[in-house]
């Protein structure tokens, strides 16, 4: 539970809402994209912070021996976090695949000028 | 045995043969009072039913461009609903069929006549027809807000707080309390369903849809002997529908003890109900633009029914 | 218990046809038919094999994967679980996968990389059915995302036509954004509840709300709200249903955004359960009143025929999400219903739309007319769509609209809140601009004149035709039968909708406290079957006897110039004496009355859906911002 990786994430998801708000080259809107996912990964794996715990790589012999110094770090937002960051990526992938196909088709990637259907 | 009843009921009180021949009746005192009115002799009472044989026995032309299964299928189904709506309502005291949600079936029956013409229409193939549909559509969008509104106020009152479709209610609810018309919140609402139906029924000055002078008489330019024939009748019988929801939901059903005379003051008062708003205004006024008809309804008749509406939830 | 497997093979039979087709199909047509077949199939008889132990003998199925067990009430491993109300979502998307898949074969015979098009097919196919089935919030995240990508990469898949990319790529923006909050939400859960389990997080949370979980809340009802496109996240979907293809038109219209609708049901019925308040209802009911309102007024300015009927699918989506506001018996009962014949109708509609563009090679409404002489049976399945969406008894779209006004204003009465009657008076109003809309399109598309360079078009194939057929034999069927589709399928998942209590002790391991559910039963007359079937006799004996006696017509269509057939004129069309010419009303200079006096509203929101993803984005964060606000303010 760290406060500063929670303010951070929160900033980082709102910059990345910003950038997709408000920026017209398509590049620019992927990369906001991108941060809001940053962001959000980074706030996951935050969450399972335990403050002074280690990494959480056991043997399951060592866990049922009953000793009680075993503090170590949640691992399922570790997980959740390896699952996010390649779907970040997928996602990225095919925006970036989208825009290089816009290029061709249009000369220009920019959301002012690459509105065909309206209305 | 019920079956046999139920074919009764269907084919001759108060189904089709009962409706039609009030309804061309009702039609036919329309013409000769508004031609009185217009200071004309005017045609026989019974002529309706003379042009509705007449064109019975004409040759019917499908236009090649049309098709024909919807073409030739349109006015039976439109007969066939209104058919099932004048069982719902209760002529002289009687109801035959009577559900707890009458008044929304019926909301939903009287688009059914409509969307027939329309899909007729259509399915003829001539421009004239496509104007003509698509002002029926916008007539249709324009008359149902108003009408959904005096619908809910009618069966807020009648339900005493709880919300009661079923016409058997409303009629049992007159008889105990007097005529719905004589609630003080009820009577926007009885000015708000007299405006309304002229432009169910497409008599002037709503009769934007089938403008004779403009567009040929819109949907029904292409049709011609019986399938012509029977869109007259349903024209009649929505007339006779119209006055007696009107006269079953606002006046109540004078009980006499005789079914006979029942049934003939409430055809009485279904006359008077079309002379007042059907004739009378058809013989003051000119045709309104199919702008001008959607405004009127969507503010002038709309508002009147929302007064109605908000009075009624108010408690009064 | 072998079925308890059944879900599970199901979705990985889909997901392991999709790697099949990919690496075996590419170049073989048949292989490639056959696989998709072997798998789609396989998806729609477990998946119907599923209704005997859930729907009928009341079960909950769950199966954990890996085999690892919850331990000590605490769950460890990802739980499918498959109740009554995921199940009744499941048949209705497993038999759209089939008539999809069907009628794709003949469809798309014509592209190239059909490899990867079936690849995604299942793909999609594989996420929907997944996220139907699973019992673990982060499984649900990830169906989300398989269904976005699979989504985005089919609407552009005709990346020649005019707008697919774009609109792809704004389909990709606005639905990332949307799914990245709903991880944002996933995660302050886990943050709050450590358990990524359904059960066990509405076990815990339910009536203890700290300011986390009701931040999670405005966070997943606004992703889910992306999913099911409503107002204001549906913007990009009015493009990307127009440019894809029309079987994934049916699947993004039928199955796409009722997963948006069950994720939002599952959130705010069975996690957090805060159904009951009066708040929440409202604002359910707000944003579907004024979804409903919106689209369908939007759609009577369009004149590209798939445009228009992606702006009906947000509309009656509308209609869904007011019913599930309602919160009761009869109003989830009817939002249920009409999810469901929304998909059977609006799939209908979306082959027909393509049998039409398959026929012509156009689908603005503008250049086509006339087509009913030419394609006499996909008119018919046509018409049979439209009064089934425009709630004509009696098809299917009249039984479920029918429960939604009932339990909109019964409710109205219970409460004596005005809002309700305010949104029957809406609902009924939408509907008759529905049939506006699509008395318009059978108008401009079907009847009225044929274009002389139209001449050659010929029907669909066989194949294209039977999943038309099956559409309408079912909206026909649901329409009359509404009280069997009601006691087996409706009721049931109803019920598991308000009984979320159980489903805790079912997980972790005790079966039999699946029974002990709510019971609420519903009770319906609207029809009295023996006038209905007197009438009919009546119709078709008259039908019979007045096209028996009537003249026969000169069979061709008949254009200017074709006196030799017809000499006097007598079949041709009236046109006040002149010469007969090509004069065909079309669906642009329809309706002037109504467009006229709403022209500054058209103009708002014709400015409103301005085709640039800056804006688009916008809208679904002001949109989710504001849902957030609300919820903290009266949620507590």
């Amino acid at each position: 539970m760290i406060i500063i990786n929670f303010v951070v994430s929160v900033l980082l998801i709102f910059l990345g809402l910003y950038c997709v708000c408000t920026r017209k080259n398509f590049i620019k809107i992927v990369m906001g994209l991108g941060i809001v996912d940053y962001g959000v990964n980074l706030f996951i794996v935050s969450v399972g912070f335990n403050d002074g715990g280690t990494a959480p790589i056991y043997a399951l012999s060592d866990l049922t021996n009953g000793a009680a110094s075993h503090f170590f770090v949640d691992p399922v937002p570790q997980a959740l976090t390896l699952t996010s960051i390649v779907i970040g990526a997928c996602v990225q992938a095919m925006a970036l695949s989208f825009v290089i196909m816009l290029y061709k088709r249009y000369q220009t990637i920019n959301a002012d000028e690459i509105r065909g259907l309206h209305g | 045995m019920i079956v046999l009843t139920t074919i009764l009921q269907i084919l001759i009180f108060p189904g089709f043969l009962f409706a039609s021949f009030i309804g061309l009746l009702l039609a036919g005192i329309d013409r000769k009072v508004l031609a009185r009115m217009q200071h004309r002799i005017g045609p026989p009472i019974i002529q309706p039913m003379y042009d509705f044989f007449k064109l019975c026995g004409k040759e019917t032309i499908v236009p090649a461009a049309a098709n024909r299964h919807v073409y030739m299928l349109a006015p039976w189904a439109s007969l066939c609903s209104l058919i099932v709506m004048c069982l719902f309502i209760p002529v002289g005291g009687l109801t035959f069929f009577s559900g707890n949600a009458d008044l929304i079936i019926i909301i939903y029956l009287l688009t059914i006549p409509a969307v027939c013409l329309i899909i007729g229409g259509s399915s003829s193939g001539s421009p004239y027809a496509a104007v003509g549909i698509s002002r029926e559509m916008v007539t249709m969008i324009a008359y149902e807000l108003p009408l959904i509104i005096v619908f809910l106020a009618i069966a807020r009152v009648v339900g005493r707080g709880e919300l009661v479709f079923s016409i058997k209610t409303v009629a049992e609810y007159q008889i105990a309390n007097g005529a719905l018309v004589s609630h003080i919140a009820l009577i926007p609402a009885a000015i708000a369903f007299l405006l309304i139906i002229p432009a169910e029924v497409g008599t002037q000055p709503f009769d934007t849809a089938e403008a004779e002078t403009e567009i040929c008489e819109g949907p029904l330019v292409e049709y011609s002997g019986k399938p012509l024939a029977l869109f007259k009748l349903n024209s009649s019988l929505k007339m006779f529908i119209m006055s007696a929801l009107f006269t079953t939901l606002f006046i109540g059903v004078v009980y006499t003890g005789n079914v006979i005379a029942d049934v003939v003051i409430f055809v009485a008062i279904c006359c008077l109900v079309t002379i007042i708003c059907m004739t009378l205004v058809h013989a003051v006024t000119a045709r309104l633009k199919i702008e001008h008809l959607f405004k009127f309804y969507w503010t002038v008749v709309a508002g009147i029914a929302l007064v109605s509406l908000i009075l009624v939830w108010a408690g009064l | 218990m072998m079925y308890a497997h059944f879900p599970v093979i199901a979705v990985m039979g889909l997901f392991l046809g999709a790697f099949l087709v990919e690496i075996f199909g590419t170049k073989n047509k048949y292989i490639r038919n056959t696989i998709v077949m072997i798998f789609v199939l396989l998806a729609a008889v477990l998946t119907f094999a599923l209704i005997k132990p859930v729907m009928v003998n009341g079960e909950i199925i769950t199966y954990w994967m890996g085999s690892w067990e919850p331990v000590e009430g605490w769950a460890i491993g990802i739980g499918y679980e498959v109740d009554a109300l995921g199940l009744f979502f499941g048949l209705f998307c497993a038999a759209t996968f089939v008539l999809s898949a069907i009628y794709s074969f003949r469809y798309m015979d014509s592209d190239d990389h059909l490899g990867h098009y079936y690849t995604l097919f299942l793909m999609l196919c594989g996420g929907v059915l997944g996220l139907v089935f699973t019992g673990d919030l982060f499984n649900m995240f990830i169906m989300v995302e398989i269904i976005t990508f699979a989504s985005a990469a089919l609407a552009a898949f005709r990346n020649y036509k005019f707008g697919a990319l774009e609109a792809g790529f704004k389909y990709l923006v606005i639905g990332s954004v949307g799914s990245s909050m709903i991880l944002f939400g996933v995660a302050l859960i886990y943050l709050q509840t450590h358990t990524l389990n359904i059960a066990q997080i509405g076990n815990e949370m339910a009536g203890n709300l700290t300011p986390v979980t009701i931040l999670a809340l405005g966070l997943l009802i606004m992703g889910f709200s992306v999913k099911a496109f409503i107002f204001p996240f549906h913007t990009p979907v009015v493009d990307s249903y127009a440019t894809a293809p029309a079987p994934i038109s049916m699947m993004f219209s039928g199955t796409v955004n009722k997963i948006g609708v069950l994720g939002l049901i599952r959130v705010l019925y069975q996690m957090f359960r805060v159904m009951d308040k009066e708040a929440m209802q409202m604002t359910l009911v707000v944003i579907g009143m004024a979804t409903m309102f919106i689209a369908v007024t939007c759609a009577l300015a369009q004149h590209r025929l798939k445009r228009l009927l992606a702006y009906h699918s947000i509309s009656q989506v509308g209609y869904v999400i007011m019913a599930i506001g309602l919160a009761t018996p009869l109003g989830v009962t009817g939002g249920l219903f009409h999810a469901m014949n929304h998909t059977v109708f609006k799939g209908l509609l979306f082959l027909c739309a393509g049998a039409v563009f398959y026929a012509a090679g156009t689908t603005n409404m503008d250049k086509l007319g006339g087509l009913s002489k030419k394609m006499p049976l996909t008119c018919a399945c046509f018409i049979v769509g439209a009064f089934a969406i425009s709630g004509i008894p009696p098809f299917n779209g009249f039984a479920s609209k029918w429960m939604i006004y009932l339990a909109a204003y019964n409710k109205g009465m219970e409460t004596g809140n005005f809002l309700y009657i305010a949104a029957t008076i809406v609902a009924v109003v939408t509907s008759v601009m529905t049939l506006a809309s699509f008395i318009k399109v059978t108008q401009t598309v079907f009847f009225g004149q044929l274009k002389a360079t139209n001449d050659y078009i010929r029907d669909v194939p066989l194949s294209m035709r039977i999943p038309m057929w099956i559409g309408s034999a079912l909206c026909i069927f649901l329409g009359v039968g509404y009280n069997f589709v009601n006691k087996t399928i409706l009721n049931p998942a109803m019920n598991a909708a308000f009984s979320a209590e159980r489903y805790f002790d079912v997980m972790m391991g005790d079966p039999a406290a699946a029974s002990a559910g709510t019971n609420y039963t519903i009770n319906l007359s609207v029809w009295n079957p023996i006038l209905w079937l007197v009438l009919f006799a009546i119709v078709f004996a008259a039908v019979a006897i007045a096209i028996i006696t009537t003249k026969k017509t000169v069979g061709k269509v008949m254009l200017s110039g074709s006196d030799n057939q017809d000499p006097d004129g007598k079949y041709a069309v009236f046109f006040s004496g002149e010469r007969s010419q090509y004069s065909h009303v079309v669906g642009s200079d329809m309706f002037w009355g109504f467009r006229k006096n709403f022209s500054k509203y058209f103009d708002v929101f014709h400015k409103f859906h301005n085709g640039n993803v800056n804006d688009y984005a916008t809208y679904c964060v002001v949109g989710g911002i504001i849902i957030t606000i609300i919820v903290f303010i009266f949620v507590r």
